[in-house]
């Protein structure tokens, strides 16, 4: 195994890889040594040393789990544990996952590879993984006590069979599906086109990533399994804003993005400054005919988006999901509207009660992100980030692609804010402003007008942007 | 015995009565010596501090340290010292038991000696008749008597400390009441408060439209409940502080000036072990040296009823004198008379019957005492205790909890995972649990305060009376 530790020390990512410990070498003889992941960067590509080439895509704040050939077949070994996620930069979770990590590592294969996946079940329970999308015989596609007994705690299984099909795929439990999908149990799965196809082009970087939501109450640190769909973590990758890295690309790069949604919510995809093709659906490469522009595209539940533009715009685009309450972190759901609610005297009275009180919500909410608050351990505020130019006021689903003339080819570090040429930023205007005019008039306007006129209108007070109010 | 001896030999008729009043004399009682063996007896509870203001004097240097007393917050030794000083109460109850052992000492006196004057006329002669007439029997039963009052003083005596300790106890439980009470109110001022900044934070809410008059209506309700709340929190601290008041016997003006600690006394270190309890001995115990006297005395009684029940002895010295008209002399005739009366129809049975069922009586009621003293001081010691624990348990795991509780919804307040009136909510439940661990050191104290009466020995019903005029006499010096 030398050989391979210092395959992946070539690749960077040796210092995260560990040999697990604990299983028995005897007992593994026949297996290819598990990889384990221990952190939550976003690690180059792992460059194709033996079988079929092809261009390896990047896993967002993940990794390509590496391989060993044995006679002409692709061995994989997955461990399905309980995992420590970093979901943000001081935020952990008690997840399960695969290798160390949540989700599991992008397993990258080429068309007509025959594939053999070790399955180790490091679990409290039994388990079973289904290859979401592949074409495959029916007793390896993984749902437990219909193709397969469940893999028993402590037992490895395996499941072979040829990826037929090229496109985007995903893998996950089919046993004890709600509970293991809900604590994080899933991984990304590319199969590449062997040789050039009609409908996939080829491309200068290919990110991939799955939607995934978490239900963490703040200051815990497992996800809540019974919740249906009023989850507090929106995650790429198992990661939140600000932890999510960026997409670092070179101006007029050619960027393929794989998404699949395993949340339980449908997620609008939406990337600022380009507009770009869906190529790709879980069904495979999409007809070229049925291609249109778009700059959101919607991720419905258990699907997949391949979706291709060309990066010809330098800057920081933002690369986020348009349900905006989904680009924000752990937020209360039924903390009352404090906008425009005069708080002189209360706040005072209530500060008597609770001596660290202090006034939020009643200009909006992003006193949030200038108030430097203590809030509960492991928890990330509900709007952060820091921008080069003061508080991005976002979280969950948000990441930025960042286009730069002089990113070098292959090169995927972060190049840091962009600088914009003169003249091309908005900026305040230190004109004259005259007073809007503003039409009044009844409700419906003249085709609809208003029948009753309530006894007393509620009056709305809108108080002007003016200087901080010193709270 | 001794003393009747010697009084016996004299022979000669005034000596005895002089030395039967000397007798007489000696059996009087020294209040001022009682009142300082109440301070002795019960010096943890009377603080060397009980006294009877006889005088103007007096009673000037009393309210003077009483004043001292009342320009500052009053704790709970100096309450007990205040009502020492200033209750009428207590003076009348110290001027009841002095009246008391008056009495019994009255019993241990010699009847005064009767002297009869006659004067008899016929139309030939003038008779006059003189006669000083003892009770025998009350000086053959002297010595008895004098033992038996010698006893019911004592008895008054421990009675007094007995009631001194009940007095003061209800004083220090009344403290304790009226300071928990006060504390209670400051917190029930709180839930108001937070309840308060609710309703008016509700109303403005609605005001600009973001909540429905329903929701605010809700908020409100809260506060309306907490207004009645507060309320009788508030009469219920008025009312315990009057309940001091008059332990203390203060004057209105003097209520006025009263103040009260903040809070509480903190709990002692560590509980005192039921070791240390125990070892109040028995035989000193209030009650049951209160009911060996009880049964001392009534075996004491009934010696001498055996003798007073069957008869009853006077004798009389006379000396007559005859002026005959006549024949112009004067007869003198000398003599003595003793009268008895004859046990022909009460042969006084029932009334030795009713001394034996006395003795019986409190034989067994000093057995009962002691046998109940154990289990009395074992129950106070239990309540002591589980105040003790409980109040412990308020104030090392529910209190700090109620903090944490406090400072982790402050947290999420911060991070807008709750909302302001979960905030205020959450801080009204906060403010429940310090009023139940206020509650539980109420307990706590007012166990305490039971204990210390209970180690000495104060017997379960105490009778205190209160009302009765001070007693006019003179000590009998």
């Amino acid at each position: 195994m030398t050989s391979r530790r210092t395959f992946l020390q070539a690749l960077g990512i040796s210092g995260g890889a560990v040999a697990a410990a604990g299983v028995g070498k005897a007992a593994l003889a026949a297996l290819p040594e598990p990889v384990i992941q221990t952190k939550p960067d976003t690690m180059a590509p792992l460059l194709p040393q033996t079988g079929r080439p092809y261009n390896p895509v990047v896993t967002l704040n993940g990794w390509t789990l590496p391989w060993r050939m044995n006679n002409g077949v692709k061995e994989f070994h997955l461990v399905a544990e309980p995992v420590v996620r970093e979901m943000a930069p001081g935020f952990t979770a008690h997840l399960w996952g695969y290798n160390g990590q949540s989700p599991g590592p992008t397993i990258e294969v080429v068309e007509g590879d025959r594939v053999r996946i070790f399955v180790t079940n490091r679990l409290p329970e039994h388990t079973s993984i289904h290859w979401h999308g592949q074409r495959l015989p029916n007793g390896m596609d993984g749902v437990a006590g219909l193709n397969q007994p469940a893999i028993p705690s402590g037992k490895t299984y395996v499941y072979e069979f040829v990826a037929r099909r090229p496109g985007t795929f995903m893998y996950h439990p089919h046993a004890d599906e709600m509970v293991q999908m809900a604590m994080g149990m899933m991984g990304f799965w590319v199969t590449h086109p062997k040789g050039r196809h009609p409908l996939i082009d080829e491309v200068d970087r290919d990110f991939c990533f799955l939607l995934n939501a978490y239900d963490i109450d703040p200051g815990s640190y497992t996800p809540k399994i019974m919740t249906m769909l009023d989850f507090n973590l929106w995650s790429w990758n198992s990661r939140i804003f600000p932890g999510i890295d960026s997409l670092n690309v070179r101006l007029n790069d050619k960027v393929r993005i794989r998404i699949g949604n395993l949340t339980m919510t449908n997620h609008p995809i939406h990337l600022h400054g380009h507009e770009f093709l869906v190529t790709g659906t879980d069904g495979g490469p999409t007809p070229k005919g049925t291609r249109w522009y778009e700059v959101t595209t919607d991720v419905a539940v258990g699907q997949m988006r391949q979706i291709e533009f060309r990066a010809d715009e330098e800057g920081d685009w933002a690369f986020h999901c348009h349900k905006s309450h989904h680009t924000m972190n752990a937020m209360g759901h039924d903390v009352p509207t404090l906008i425009g609610v005069d708080h002189r005297g209360i706040a005072k009275k209530i500060s008597k009660l609770v001596p660290d009180y202090m006034v939020m919500g009643e200009r909006g909410m992003a006193d949030m992100t200038e108030m430097d608050m203590p809030i509960p351990d492991n928890t990330v505020p509900m709007m952060t980030g820091d921008g080069p130019f003061g508080s991005v006021e976002m979280g969950g689903m948000f990441s930025v692609v960042k286009v730069r003339r002089d990113q070098k080819p292959g090169d995927y570090s972060n190049p840091g804010w962009f600088k914009h040429p003169p003249g091309t930023m908005a900026r305040e205007f230190d004109g004259a402003v005259q007073t809007p005019h503003r039409q009044s008039g009844a409700g419906g306007g003249q085709s609809m007008p208003r029948a009753r006129q309530d006894a007393s209108d509620v009056e709305v007070h809108v108080r002007k942007p003016t200087h901080k109010a010193g709270h | 015995m001794n003393l009747f001896r010697a009084a016996h030999l004299r022979g000669r008729r005034l000596a005895i009565g002089a030395g039967a009043l000397l007798l007489a004399g000696c059996a009087s009682v020294d209040f001022e010596e009682s009142v300082r063996q109440t301070n002795q007896d019960a010096a943890g509870f009377t603080q060397g501090r009980l006294a009877l203001a006889g005088t103007p004097a007096q009673r000037e240097v009393m309210a003077r340290e009483a004043d001292a007393l009342l320009a500052q917050p009053l704790g709970q030794d100096e309450a007990v010292r205040l009502a020492l000083l200033n209750s009428p109460a207590l003076q009348a109850l110290l001027a009841n038991n002095w009246s008391e052992a008056a009495t019994a000492a009255q019993g241990a006196r010699i009847a005064n000696p009767v002297f009869t004057f006659e004067r008899m006329r016929s139309p030939d002669e003038v008779e006059f008749g003189r006669m000083l007439a003892f009770g025998l029997l009350d000086l053959i039963t002297l010595p008895h008597r004098y033992g038996v009052a010698r006893r019911q003083i004592a008895q008054a005596q421990l009675r007094l400390t007995t009631e001194v300790v009940d007095q003061v106890t209800r004083i220090r439980q009344t403290w304790v009441n009226a300071v928990a009470a006060q504390q209670k109110q400051s917190y029930a001022e709180q839930v108001y408060e937070a309840a308060d900044a609710g309703a008016e934070l509700a109303q403005r809410l609605q005001a600009v439209g973001n909540i429905t008059r329903l929701q605010r209506a809700r908020h409100q309700a809260f506060y309306a409940d907490a207004a009645t709340q507060l309320a009788g929190a508030r009469h219920a601290a008025l009312a315990a502080r009057e309940a001091l008041v008059r332990q203390l016997g203060l004057t209105d003006a003097q209520a006025a000036r009263l103040q009260l600690p903040g809070q509480l006394p903190p709990l002692p270190a560590a509980p005192r072990t039921a070791g240390q309890v125990a070892q109040a001995t028995t035989e000193q115990r209030l009650d049951v040296r209160q009911a060996r006297l009880g049964f001392d005395a009534a075996a004491k009684a009934q010696g001498l009823t055996a003798v007073t029940s069957l008869t009853d002895i006077e004798l009389g010295v006379r000396r007559d004198q005859t002026f005959d008209k006549a024949e112009g002399h004067t007869e003198r005739a000398r003599g003595y008379e003793i009268e008895v009366r004859l046990p022909l129809f009460d042969w006084g049975g029932m009334q030795r019957d009713s001394m034996n069922a006395r003795t019986l009586a409190a034989a067994n009621a000093l057995e009962a005492t002691l046998r109940a003293a154990g289990s009395e001081l074992r129950e106070s010691y239990s309540a002591y205790r589980t105040g003790y624990d409980i109040a412990r348990h308020y104030r090392d795991e529910v209190l700090p909890l109620s903090k944490a509780i406090s400072e982790e919804n402050t947290l999420r307040y911060n991070g807008m995972l709750i909302g302001v009136f979960e905030l205020l909510a959450d801080s009204r439940e906060q403010i429940g649990a310090v009023v139940n661990a206020i509650n539980a050191q109420q307990q706590f104290w007012l166990a305490d305060a039971a204990l210390q009466a209970a180690v000495l020995g104060k017997p379960t019903a105490v009778a205190v009376g209160l009302a009765a005029a001070p007693g006019a006499a003179e000590a009998g010096h």
